[in-house]
């Protein structure tokens, strides 16, 4: 069994997960009866090989979720995977795995281009990392949900617009259920995203006090990124909030939604090629007695 | 001739005639009574909607059903009709014929609307009515049971009834429904109440529609409106405040210009704030400029745009009829076998107590032959007794059962009871 789950590889529950998002694709094309049953079954498929190649990681390279960048993006895929399959069941007639699959997909993409490398601990900075990548992982799902919405939102207005009926077993969510979600997404995503910020700052002042790990400058193209995401989401829900009244709020919310999943996308790609100082273990080892302190 | 009707619909029987021929659920319990004592022994069903009248009957070897011309006339006696006027509009079937026609109609391919969903429980309760009017026996039991198996396999297997064909449920379900989550906390407003907004309502507040208000020229007509629609009346002074508070709309006003301008729209949309405003706009013509479509947070819909989405449905329903057609003619093939093969029933059985019986002899003479056999070894050979008994009745009622799918199996019959010396 154990030699079983050790053969589990990215390509296993990518491929499930593609040949799942093919599935739902089909929907536009023809009608079947057992489609629904064969996606579901390579999601679940894809998601129970998931979760036994990061509880594998875990237990076999003590590779915990969030303990490095190739950990942290397969986490997010896992995250958004789950939710994918759990909606697919909650709401068979609605094709939500044709616009959540992409994302998990392209975040394990990202994941197989990232650094393997766990990001240099101490005792005493466990706790501030784990807030730190837990809340920047927060504020990214919140981001990409918020996007996925917007997208389902933009669909679907289309086809009202166009006065079309739905295709059916292809009936999407209403515009008002869409546009709450997308808006809530936004909020979700710039406090969380403000907290992972200040946490990692915290978490940096604890290094820089303690001597214990290598600093990351405010320099560094990670803060930088970082910064510029905080900022563009905080202010995209400032300006969610004041033209939500307003003639056209909901398509101008979720085009700022739309924006900041490619700020989002942007950072990201930024953090796969660029040079950065941030969860790089330190030139020097810290001294025994100091990692015990 | 086991099985027989007589019946007419829409496509047949002009609608004053139709009027008088039709049925209520206690004028056909009296019918049916009077079809008892009429033709004792004989089974009988009488369909009556507000597009058809049927009447099925049934029955086997001396209590055949009654001729077509019988049945006509037992028709017109019952609604006081002369025979003469409906003898040439009502037509009749017999046998198989019957079945492929009860089952078209139980599966909505006869009704006016292609794959209306309503004529099965309209089938189910005819068939209630004949049962307690103690007209039904063992063939229009199977007969009725396998329409419904067939309309629920036709509904299933294809998209017949799926898509809606009425304009008012469409914009409910393919258009509020994609704007609104819910209507139960959504304010509705009926400017004027034509036949298509009353309809509109219905789906609405089966929707979950709670808080509307209606909207009139003079507040008599809308307060005797609105307590007929459990809504609350308003009149057009207000149209401004009513429409920058409510969520949906759905007008029906007869007037021959716009009653809605683009200019009229304008102070409401700034007073509504970006909330979305879905306006069904069901009157011929316009109620509301096509302008206003155009605006931010505005889904428009006029009866055009429903009507194409209609059209749509309907050319798609039609697209099934084939698929349909080959399940009612599987269905009615199986029936009819099997109709066939309950007259091989008696022959079957006698040659299974002629086996049993030759056999059980046998077994006896041998038994008193080994005395010494024990009970157990008893017990085997009696077992392989009757299983060389089944094998060898195995192949004759194969024959026989495939044999009935073509028609009664007369043939097989006389030969297997002139071959084992069976009595009829």
């Amino acid at each position: 069994m154990l030699d079983f789950v050790s053969r589990i590889s990215v390509v296993c529950f990518a491929a499930s997960y593609a040949v799942a998002l093919a599935c739902e694709a089909s929907r536009l094309l023809f009608r079947s009866g057992v489609r629904g049953a064969v996606m579901v079954g390579f999601a679940a498929a894809g998601l129970v090989a998931h979760t036994a190649f990061l509880l594998w990681r875990a237990a076999s390279e003590g590779a915990v979720p969030l303990s490095s960048p190739f950990d942290w993006y397969l986490l997010a895929a896992w995250v958004l995977a789950a939710g994918s399959l759990a909606l697919t069941l909650a709401t068979p007639r609605t094709p939500i795995g044709l616009f959540m699959l992409p994302v998990v997909l392209a975040l394990i993409g990202a994941a197989t281009l990232s650094s393997r490398e766990p990001f240099p601990q101490t005792p005493a900075t466990q706790v501030w990392g784990m807030i730190h990548g837990s809340l920047n992982l927060a504020a990214s799902l919140a981001v990409a949900a918020g996007a996925i919405a917007a997208v389902m939102w933009l669909f679907q207005a289309g086809r009202l617009a166009r006065k079309q009926a739905p295709k059916r077993g292809f009936r999407m969510p209403s515009l008002e259920r869409l546009f709450e979600t997308t808006r809530h997404a936004m909020t979700v995503a710039a406090w969380t995203a403000a907290a992972g910020f200040t946490s990692g700052i915290i978490l940096n002042a604890v290094n820089k006090q303690r001597g214990l790990l290598e600093t990351v400058p405010w320099t560094d193209p990670v803060v930088l990124r970082m910064g510029m995401l905080v900022s563009w989401l905080i202010v995209a829900a400032v300006i969610a909030r004041v033209v939500k009244q307003r003639p056209g709020g909901a398509r101008t919310i979720v085009w700022l939604s739309l924006v900041s999943f490619a700020v989002l996308t942007g950072s990201i790609l930024w953090g796969l090629f660029g040079d950065t100082r941030h969860g790089v273990p330190p030139v020097s080892p810290p001294a025994i007695n100091e990692v015990a302190a | 001739m086991t099985l027989a009707f007589v019946g007419g619909t829409h496509r047949t029987v002009p609608l004053p005639l139709r009027e008088q021929l039709a049925f209520s659920a206690e004028q056909a319990a009296e019918a049916l009574a009077r079809f008892r004592d009429r033709f004792p022994g004989r089974e009988g069903v009488l369909l009556s909607t507000c597009n058809r009248v049927e009447l099925y009957a049934a029955g086997e070897s001396d209590s055949a059903p009654p001729p077509r011309e019988q049945l006509v006339l037992f028709l017109a006696e019952c609604r006081g009709i002369d025979a003469g006027l409906l003898a040439p509009v009502l037509s009749g079937e017999s046998d198989e014929a019957v079945v492929r026609h009860l089952f078209s109609v139980a599966a909505g391919l006869d009704s006016m609307v292609l794959g209306e969903p309503q004529i099965v429980a309209q089938v189910k309760q005819a068939w209630a009515i004949a049962q307690e009017s103690r007209t039904t026996g063992p063939l229009t039991s199977e007969m009725f049971q396998a329409a419904l198996r067939t309309a629920k396999r036709v509904a299933t297997e294809t998209a017949l009834g799926r898509e809606r064909l009425s304009i008012p449920s469409i914009a409910v379900t393919d258009f509020v429904s994609g704007v609104f989550e819910r209507l139960d906390d959504k304010k509705v407003l009926l400017i004027g109440a034509g036949k298509m907004a009353r309809e509109t309502l219905r789906y609405l507040r089966e929707a979950g529609a709670r808080d509307v208000t209606i909207v009139n020229r003079t507040i008599e007509r809308a307060q005797s409106l609105a307590a007929e629609l459990r809504a609350r009346p308003t009149t057009f002074d207000r149209l401004v405040t009513e429409l920058a508070a409510t969520d949906l709309v759905v007008s029906t006003t007869g007037a021959t210009e716009p009653v809605i301008t683009a200019d009229f729209y304008r102070p409401v949309e700034e007073a509504r704030g970006g909330r979305p405003l879905v306006i069904l706009d069901l009157a011929i013509p316009r109620d509301f400029d096509p302008a206003i479509g155009d605006r931010p947070d505005v889904w428009l819909y006029s009866i055009d745009d429903l009507g194409r989405t209609c059209e749509a449905n309907r050319k798609s329903r039609e697209k099934q009829m084939p698929a349909a057609v080959v399940i009612i003619e599987e269905e009615t093939r199986r029936f009819m076998g099997d109709l066939h093969h309950r007259w091989s029933g008696p022959v079957i059985e006698q040659l299974r107590a002629g086996w049993s019986e030759t056999g059980d002899t046998e077994l006896k003479r041998l038994f008193r032959r080994l005395p010494d056999l024990g009970e157990a070894a008893r017990a085997e050979i009696r077992q392989s007794f009757q299983r060389y008994a089944a094998k060898m009745l195995h192949l004759p009622l194969t024959s026989l059962r495939a044999e009935s799918h073509a028609g009664p199996p007369h043939g097989l019959l006389d030969a297997l009871k002139r071959l084992f010396d069976l009595k009829e």
